[in-house]
């Protein structure tokens, strides 16, 4: 699972988009917009703000540059958390909210039904699979921090699972990942 | 703290994902400065984090990039010879732009059938989940209720005597109470300040009839349960104690290790 080998180098790329280049935003875009946008779509749930998300995102990596720290990290790393940090915000918008309260439920079933579709939470290639070799409570942790944008404490609180217990899951449920998913 | 149990803490995966104060985010890098391996091991973690979003992405709706090449002022220029050579027919060159057209507007419509659906799937399985934890947090509050509801009942009937336990000399912190019905012969346990015990041990409680201890019963430190029901205890019951046990109980109490005592 090593999709993003074939990229150019993220610094080279990093390196163009300082230079303003738009080949530069074509190619940012074109191979990173979906693994950001799959981010983005699992916190905020809503296709319509998913996408202005997306797009205030890729506007933040462009105007914002300069704010990257090679030294803190990998660029995708500062792009994910970028894109994750405009979600969670966006979703604790009190519009939001409300926007949510009055969706129907109903709507989702027909939608899915007409599809013809069986249940499928996480379709990548290999993800399921690496999912399913996690234990359960290390899934949990991995789905309400990565997939539904929990804060730890928001965790603690609402499960009772102590902060230190919920370090330790995470990082068990993205090492054993990692192993079945054969990350170097 | 040497680099592996700060390693093993967790605290770089929470890094990773920014979710960190300013001030633990700074004792990371400082440590990632100082320290190869844990340099090395956020590197990992940066990259089974992008695995993870490669395998879970999603193609996100066509109109988004060129909205944001306009936003960005970055529309591209098309690389389209207009002159070209002109041997094609205007007509040849409509009809082929007009397939073109076609062609991308059905797979676009495709697309946003297909990502919506992708969505919508999504969303499902969301509200699936969120309604077991729903289900399954009422019913731990149900529980619980029931519980405190049978309590009370318990602690206000007349017919209970309550028997205060006190801390001994061994544990003068220590409070239980005893509430017993003497025509029934019920005996419910209120814990209210035991300390833990390890995994062999256990509790037990004594009910001293005729000067003579008499088994009520073995119980655990941790129970969540308000009351806790003991074994039944006839009348004559003069006192009862609690002693700290090997786990399943003794036969006779070890007195030395006696935690809360109270007459009844």
């Amino acid at each position: 699972m090593s999709t993003q080998n074939h990229f150019i180098d993220q610094d080279q790329l990093v390196k163009e988009i300082q230079e303003r280049r738009p080949e530069a935003l074509n190619y940012l875009y074109d191979n990173y917009s979906s693994a950001i946008y799959g981010s983005i779509l699992r916190i905020v749930t809503d296709e319509d703000i998913a996408k202005e998300v997306l797009q205030d995102a890729f506007m933040k990596f462009w105007d914002k540059i300069d704010k990257y720290d090679p030294s803190k990290g990998r660029f995708f790393t500062w792009m994910i958390n970028i894109s994750r940090n405009l979600s969670i915000d966006k979703l604790r918008s009190k519009e939001l909210k409300k926007a949510q309260k009055t969706d129907d439920l109903g709507d989702y079933v027909n939608d899915t039904k007409s599809a013809g579709s069986t249940h499928q939470d996480i379709d990548g290639i290999g993800m399921k699979e690496a999912m399913r070799g996690l234990r359960d409570e290390e899934k949990f942790v991995l789905e309400m921090v990565y997939f539904k944008g929990y804060t730890q404490s928001e965790i603690e609180k609402e499960f009772g699972i102590p902060l230190g217990t919920i370090k330790t899951r995470l990082r068990m449920a993205l090492v054993n990942m990692r192993k079945i998913l054969n990350v170097e | 703290m040497n680099t592996e149990e700060y390693i093993s803490s967790g605290i770089l995966e929470s890094y990773v994902l920014d979710q960190l104060s300013q001030a633990e985010r700074m004792e990371v890098e400082e440590m990632a400065q100082g320290h190869e391996e844990v340099r090395k091991e956020i590197e990992r973690i940066e990259r089974s984090i992008e695995a993870l979003a490669f395998g879970t992405a999603v193609t996100p709706p066509a109109d988004v990039k060129d909205k944001l090449a306009s936003e960005l002022n970055l529309e591209e220029t098309p690389v389209v010879s207009i002159s070209g050579n002109g041997s094609a027919s205007p007509f040849l060159k409509y009809a082929a732009a007009a397939s073109v057209l076609i062609a991308l507007g059905s797979a676009t419509m495709a697309f946003n059938y297909w990502s919506k659906w992708k969505s919508a799937e999504g969303r499902l399985s969301d509200l699936v989940a969120q309604n077991q934890q729903f289900a399954d947090n009422y019913n731990t509050v149900n529980q619980q209720l029931n519980d405190v509801q049978d309590a009370v009942a318990i602690m206000n009937n007349s017919a209970f005597s309550r028997v205060v336990m006190n801390g001994t000399d061994n544990s003068p912190g220590s409070l239980a109470t005893i509430y017993w019905n003497k025509s029934t012969q019920d005996v419910y346990l209120n814990i209210q300040e035991l300390k833990e015990l390890s995994q062999n041990q256990q509790y037990q409680l004594w009910a001293i009839i005729d000067g003579k201890p008499i088994d009520a019963g073995v119980f655990d430190s941790g129970s969540s349960r308000l009351l806790v029901q003991m074994k039944s205890i006839g009348s004559g019951a003069a006192a009862f104690a609690v002693t700290i046990e090997p786990r399943g109980g003794s036969e006779s109490p070890s007195l030395e290790t006696m935690q809360v005592v109270g007459n009844v």
